[in-house]
């Protein structure tokens, strides 16, 4: 672990009170920020150890915070994970239950709002996109996946204690490293349903999300905000920050916005809906070829091309950040209880447990296995997190504001320095070179001093590398340091470099007019895969006699009607256009193989006669 | 830069823009030419099997000035058969190119949909309705089309026709965006 002090305990609940952040849900949300111990308390901890059946170590109601650290039957490839109690069973069954699982199970009238979808994610995305898709759902029955009751009993057990009284609390621990005061805002939620009630990629027992606010400290001792960091996902690095005077920061006082995204409890910066995808690399080899084809057809061809598209093929799930719920924080719907805190000492429960915090599905993608806690990736090993959350947000390439410019002028001495150094060993080197230039001419033509002469022109080309090579460092030491000059001056004026800078790719809301896609669309969109599939069966099994023709034309009508829905009409009939172009040269090139040959020829010899004749005339 | 320099840079600036929308008008009715060719070969060629059928042989007329079809010859047939398979398969691939290439000549930006559309269908036709070994008319028709594809998606062309920029006044004046 690296440069590690947490500070004292009084210290940082006041200071984690002071940014601590407003969460704004989306409508129809399921489940908000909780505390672990009621949780823990309702849940059995379990080990499942390798071709054995799982076993119960401790049952619901006997788990605490101070046991859950002692892992019992702890062995090398033993996993321990909580468990969710599973709701009584309903007495409604059949239809009913089917339809209304909510009503039929009985239990806590919870959540008190209703999620509307809105436009679906599949309106969004073309033909092969939903087609893997709709494999993804059908992988789900294969892969190990949250049975469908395990949402419905997190939605019991937590709509229970929120019936008894409603608690809003997060995680708190405060850490200083590389000069940054870090202050962790870690919040668990009892459930991620974003596959069960959001149309998610997947569901898991429990969830550990992520606020990261980061001060500097002046030599005075003021504390200052200069980077928030909100996790969503799986992402590390630095587009999860923001500068605090990032005018596309929402703040309210010194409390930085997350808009929640619901069931997935992704952090995002901006209110709207997002598109993530999940992503798989193509085959090396084929986007090889890809791109020699692209390079073909844009270059020797001279034909129109897109921009280089994307290397990866992706699933799209729809994030809901829209911020239209419940909203949690100061001055908010609801305030936040007074924070657990997780330092001074590491409690047990945080360091001593290494487990998973819901259910060990045996996912081997692991999305819908449970997190383990705080402190721990699922392989058990430190998160970086945990041990490096200036790292984990990219900011340990970043000063405070603080040591910005003393780092800079530190800087600018040691350059000085070196490049001071730089011009006495380019003044010695370029007198030895002009001395050895001397002696070489002065051995130049004179046969006994041959070989005297060959090793000083040697020495000549050796030694002019050098005094060239230390010239171009001089050189570019120079400019650093210039660069760092200005750069200073521009500090000690007041400016600072744009407060998006260091981000290639930032995490947007799905721009308004994507969103304003007819019904007709997204009912087409549907029921496209399922209609295509029909189609080709159909085909198969009535028109066998005119099977290519049948197969190709209804595969052009339907593509056409999905590129006229998705307003790129342009793209799928060049592209249709480029696809007959290529049959139809095959078949030309089949059908006159020779007389092809024979006329190119023929047409390479009249241009280079051609050009032969203007050359002439002129 | 003096005002004179600033001057004579703008008055080249507009030079070569005015250039380069008279080279784009130029290609755009190109185009159009190349298109309402082909439009009229596939009317000259489907005039063409339709004028070759014995029609006194192939239909019969009753008093009251109805047409009835007889009971006709193989070769008659097919020579039949042939023109309405034409007919069927060309005749909007051909007015489409009609509609596009006179579009073109006025500047409508959208014809160049229906161009490519156009293409499409005689392609796809051409390839995938006739059985091999295809009727001889297919490969130069094939040929054309895919000539047509590469210079309709070349990028003088797609730059003429989708720049926001109002191409230069034709000669009757008008500019039409799409």
């Amino acid at each position: 672990m690296r440069h590690e002090h947490p500070v004292d305990a009084t210290n940082s609940a006041a200071l984690l009170r002071s940014f601590e952040p407003v969460l704004r849900f989306t409508k129809g949300e399921w489940f908000y920020p909780m505390d672990v111990e009621p949780y823990v308390r309702s849940c059995s901890l379990w080990v499942q150890h390798p071709d054995e059946e799982a076993v119960c170590v401790v049952p619901q109601g006997k788990l605490t915070l101070e046991t859950l650290g002692q892992q019992p039957l702890d062995s090398a490839d033993a996993v321990h994970y909580l468990k969710i109690p599973a709701p009584e069973k309903s007495r409604r069954r059949g239809l009913w239950a089917r339809l209304f699982p909510r009503h039929a199970a009985g239990g806590p009238d919870w959540p008190k709002e209703t999620f509307r979808a809105g436009r679906g994610r599949l309106a969004r995305v073309g033909y092969v996109s939903r087609l893997a898709d709709a494999l993804f759902s059908l992988a789900l029955l294969l892969r190990g996946r949250v049975p469908g009751r395990g949402v419905e009993g997190a939605r019991v057990m937590y709509g229970g204690l929120m019936e008894k009284e409603e608690h809003y609390q997060y995680h708190g621990r405060v850490v200083r490293q590389d000069g940054w005061i870090v202050l962790q805002y870690w919040l668990f939620y009892s459930f991620n349903d974003w596959r069960s009630n959001f149309f998610g990629a997947n569901d898991h027992e429990a969830d550990w999300e992520k606020v990261f606010v980061y001060l500097s400290e002046s030599e005075s001792g003021e504390i200052l905000p200069e980077w928030v960091a909100y996790a969503a996902h799986e992402e590390a690095g630095d587009r999860l920050r923001r500068r605090w005077d990032d005018p596309e920061l929402e703040k309210i006082d010194e409390h930085p916005v997350v808009y929640v995204c619901a069931g997935s409890h992704a952090s995002r910066y901006f209110r709207g809906e997002y598109l993530t995808e999940l992503e798989f690399p193509l085959p090396r080899s084929f986007a090889r070829a890809r791109k020699a084809v692209r390079l073909f057809w844009y270059r020797t061809l001279r034909q129109y091309a897109e921009k280089d598209p994307s290397e990866l093929f992706t699933i799209p799930f729809v994030d809901y950040g829209r911020g239209d719920g419940l909203s949690v924080g100061p001055d908010q719907d609801r305030e936040w209880d007074p924070p657990r805190l997780m330092e001074d000492p590491v409690p047990s429960w945080v360091s001593g447990y290494r487990g998973l915090w819901g259910l060990y599905t045996r996912d081997p993608f692991e999305g819908e296995d449970a997190p383990s806690g705080p402190m721990y990736d699922r392989d058990k090993t430190v998160s970086r997190e945990w041990y490096d959350p200036v790292g984990w947000a990219g900011l340990d390439k970043v000063p405070t504001r603080a040591e910005e410019l003393a780092d800079i002028l530190e800087q600018r001495s040691e350059i000085e320095e070196r490049r001071d150094g730089l011009r006495a060993e380019i003044l010695q080197k370029s007198r030895d070179l002009k001395r050895l230039g001397i002696a070489a001419e002065a051995t130049r033509g004179r046969s006994h001093l041959r070989e005297l002469h060959e090793a000083q022109r040697g020495r000549i080309a050796e030694l002019s590398r050098e005094v060239r090579g230390l010239r171009e460092e001089l050189s570019t030491e120079g400019v650093l340091s210039e660069a760092l000059d200005d750069h200073a001056n521009r500090l000690r004026n007041g400016e600072r470099p744009p407060a998006n800078a260091h981000i290639a790719r930032a995490a947007r809301p799905l721009p308004e007019s994507e969103a304003r896609t007819g019904r007709v669309a997204q009912l087409w969109a549907s029921i496209s895969v399922a209609v295509v599939l029909l189609t080709l069966t159909g085909i198969l099994f009535y028109q066998r006699q005119h099977l290519l023709f049948a197969l190709v034309f209804a595969i052009a009508v339907l593509a056409f009607v999905e590129a006229g829905f998705r307003k790129r009409l342009d793209k799928f009939m060049i592209s249709a256009n480029i696809g007959l172009s290529v049959v139809g040269a095959f078949v030309l090139l089949d059908r006159y193989f020779w007389q092809i040959i024979v006329l190119s020829v023929l047409a390479v010899g009249l241009y280079i006669l051609w050009e032969n004749l203007r050359e002439l005339g002129r | 830069m003096t005002a004179h320099e600033k001057l004579s840079c703008w008055s080249e600036i507009t030079l070569m823009t005015e250039l380069r929308q008279r080279i784009s008008y130029r290609q755009v009715r190109v185009v159009g030419a190349l298109l309402i060719l082909q439009g009229v070969g596939l009317m000259g060629l489907g005039v063409y099997f339709f004028g070759r059928i014995d029609w006194d042989r192939a239909l019969v007329t009753s008093g009251q000035g109805q047409i009835y079809i007889q009971t006709i010859d193989e070769p008659l047939s097919e020579q039949l058969e042939q023109a309405a398979l034409f007919a069927i398969f060309f005749l909007p691939s051909a007015v489409l190119l009609l509609l596009a290439g006179l579009s073109f000549l006025v500047l409508r930006r959208r014809g160049w949909l229906i161009a490519t559309t156009a293409q499409s269908l005689i392609l796809l036709v051409c390839l995938f309705a006739y059985p091999d070994p295809r009727p001889g008319f297919t490969y130069p028709l094939i040929a054309y089309c895919s000539l047509m594809v590469l210079y309709l998606n070349s990028r003088g062309v797609r730059a003429a026709f989708h720049s926001k920029e109002k191409p230069a006044s034709s000669r009757s004046g008008t500019v039409h965006e799409a």
